[in-house]
C-alpha cells in the first residue's frame, strides 16, 4: 500500500527531466549564459559574478524547471581540443543550444564551420537546435540580420529539425527567457522521439 | 525567517569547506597541498595515512585533507568521505602505464553516496614533464564523459613550478561560493 501510495505521489510530483547541451567556441559565453538561465527561473538563485567566470575545461551543470518540465544543463568547455569530446553527449541530449560570440567578427567563420561538424552527427537527428547570437550588449556587433544569412546557409543538413536563431546577451539576461520557452515548447513536441531522461524509471 | 538566520550566519562567516585531495601515490599531492598552504615547494615523503591542514584563500577558509595514495591504503579513503564539500583529485600527467588504476579509483569514488554533492576539480599535474597527458586526453583517459549531474573542472598544473593551482582554486572558490 505504502509503495503504491509513494508511486502515485512521485507520479503527481515528478518532473519530465530533458537534458539541453550548451556548445559554442570557446569565450562565445556559455558558462555566462547557464549562469544568466538559472538566474531567470530559479528564485533567490545569485548567479556568479560574470567577471570571475574562467575557460571551462569540464563540465558545468545546472538545473531549472520551466512549464512543468526540468531542463539539465550540460555547458562543456568550447576550445578546440575540447570539441572532440561533445560527441559523447549528443545520444543523450534533448536540444543543443549554440552560441555565437557576435562581437567576434573574425571567428564567426570557425563558429559556423564547428556548427556544421557538430550537426551532420547522425546522434543529433531531430533535436531541436536554438543559435543564440549572444554579446548584443557590445556596440557595433552583428546583429541577428547579419549573423542569420551565415548559419542558413546549410539546409540540407539542418532536415526537419526545429532551428531559431535569436539575439542574446548573457550579461545582461535580455533574450534568455525568449529563448528557453521556446526551446521548451520544441522538447516538449519531440517528446516522442527523444522520451524524458527519467522515463524508464516512471514506469 | 530562515532568510533572517542564514543573514546573521553570513555576518558570522560561512563554515569551513572542507576538501579531499585524492589521488594515486605519487601524483603530487603533499606537494599540492603545502604549495598552497606555505607557498613553497617542500621535499614530502609518501604519505602513510594523511596530512590535515586549514589554507585560507581569498577570505575563504579551508580544511585540506591530503590522504596516502598507496594501493593497501586506498581503501581508507571512504573513512573521510562524509561532509566533503570538493574533491581535488590529482593525476601524474606523465604516468600514462597507471592511468587506467587511477580511472578505476575515481569511477569507485564517485559512486560513493557521500560524496554525490561534492564537486570535482581534476589536476593534471606534472604537466613540466615532457610527453605528458593533454588535457583532452586526461578527460578521456579517466572517463569523465560517463559524468553527467557533477559540475567538474580539469586544471593542467605544475605543482614543482606553482603553475595553474591559484586558477583551480578561484575557481573552486568561485564554485563552493555559487552553489549555496
Amino acid at each position: 500500500m505504502y509503495t503504491l501510495l509513494h508511486g502515485f505521489y512521485k507520479y503527481v510530483v515528478q518532473k519530465d527531466e530533458y537534458c539541453v547541451l550548451i556548445l559554442g567556441l570557446d569565450n562565445a559565453g556559455k558558462t555566462t549564459y547557464l549562469e544568466a538561465a538559472k538566474t531567470k527561473f530559479t528564485k533567490k538563485y545569485i548567479g556568479m559574478n560574470p567577471n570571475r567566470i574562467t575557460t571551462t575545461v569540464g563540465l558545468n551543470i545546472g538545473k531549472i524547471d520551466v512549464d512543468g518540465i526540468r531542463l539539465n544543463f550540460w555547458d562543456l568547455g568550447g576550445q578546440q581540443e575540447l570539441q572532440s569530446l561533445w560527441d559523447k553527449y549528443y545520444a543523450e541530449c534533448h536540444s543543443v543550444i549554440y552560441i555565437v560570440d557576435s562581437s567576434d567578427r573574425e571567428r564567426v567563420s570557425e563558429s559556423k564551420e564547428t556548427f556544421d561538424r557538430m550537426i551532420a552527427s547522425e546522434h543529433l537527428t531531430g533535436v531541436p537546435l536554438l543559435v543564440l547570437a549572444n554579446k548584443q550588449d557590445i556596440p557595433d556587433c552583428m546583429g541577428v540580420h547579419t549573423v542569420k544569412p551565415i548559419f542558413n546557409q546549410n539546409a540540407h543538413l539542418i532536415g526537419a529539425r526545429d532551428i531559431m536563431l535569436m539575439a542574446t546577451s548573457a550579461l545582461t539576461g535580455d533574450g534568455v527567457d525568449e529563448g528557453i520557452r521556446w526551446l521548451v515548447d520544441c522538447i516538449k513536441r519531440n517528446n516522442v522521439d527523444r522520451p524524458p531522461r527519467n522515463h524508464e524509471d516512471n514506469l | 525567517m530562515g532568510g533572517l538566520f542564514s543573514y546573521f550566519r553570513g555576518l558570522l562567516g560561512a563554515r569551513e569547506m572542507r576538501i579531499l585531495i585524492l589521488g594515486l601515490d605519487g601524483a603530487g599531492k603533499t606537494t599540492i597541498l603545502y604549495k598552497l598552504q606555505v607557498g613553497e615547494v617542500v621535499t614530502t615523503i609518501p604519505t602513510i595515512g594523511f596530512n590535515v591542514e586549514q589554507v585560507t584563500y581569498k577570505n575563504l577558509k579551508f580544511q585540506v585533507w591530503d590522504l596516502g595514495g598507496q594501493t593497501s591504503i586506498r581503501p581508507y579513503w571512504r573513512c573521510y568521505y562524509g561532509n566533503t564539500d570538493a574533491i581535488i583529485y590529482v593525476v601524474d600527467s606523465a604516468d600514462r602505464d597507471r592511468i587506467g588504476i587511477s580511472k578505476d579509483e575515481l569511477v569507485h569514488m564517485l559512486r560513493e553516496d557521500e560524496l554525490s554533492n561534492a564537486i570535482l576539480v581534476v589536476l593534471a599535474n606534472k604537466q613540466d614533464m615532457a610527453g605528458c597527458l593533454t588535457v583532452a586526453e586526461v578527460h578521456q583517459a579517466l572517463g569523465l564523459d560517463a559524468l553527467r549531474d557533477r559540475t567538474f573542472q580539469i586544471f593542467k598544473t605544475s605543482a614543482v613550478r606553482g603553475e595553474g593551482l591559484d586558477q583551480a582554486m578561484d575557481w573552486l572558490s568561485n564554485a563552493l561560493q555559487a552553489r549555496k
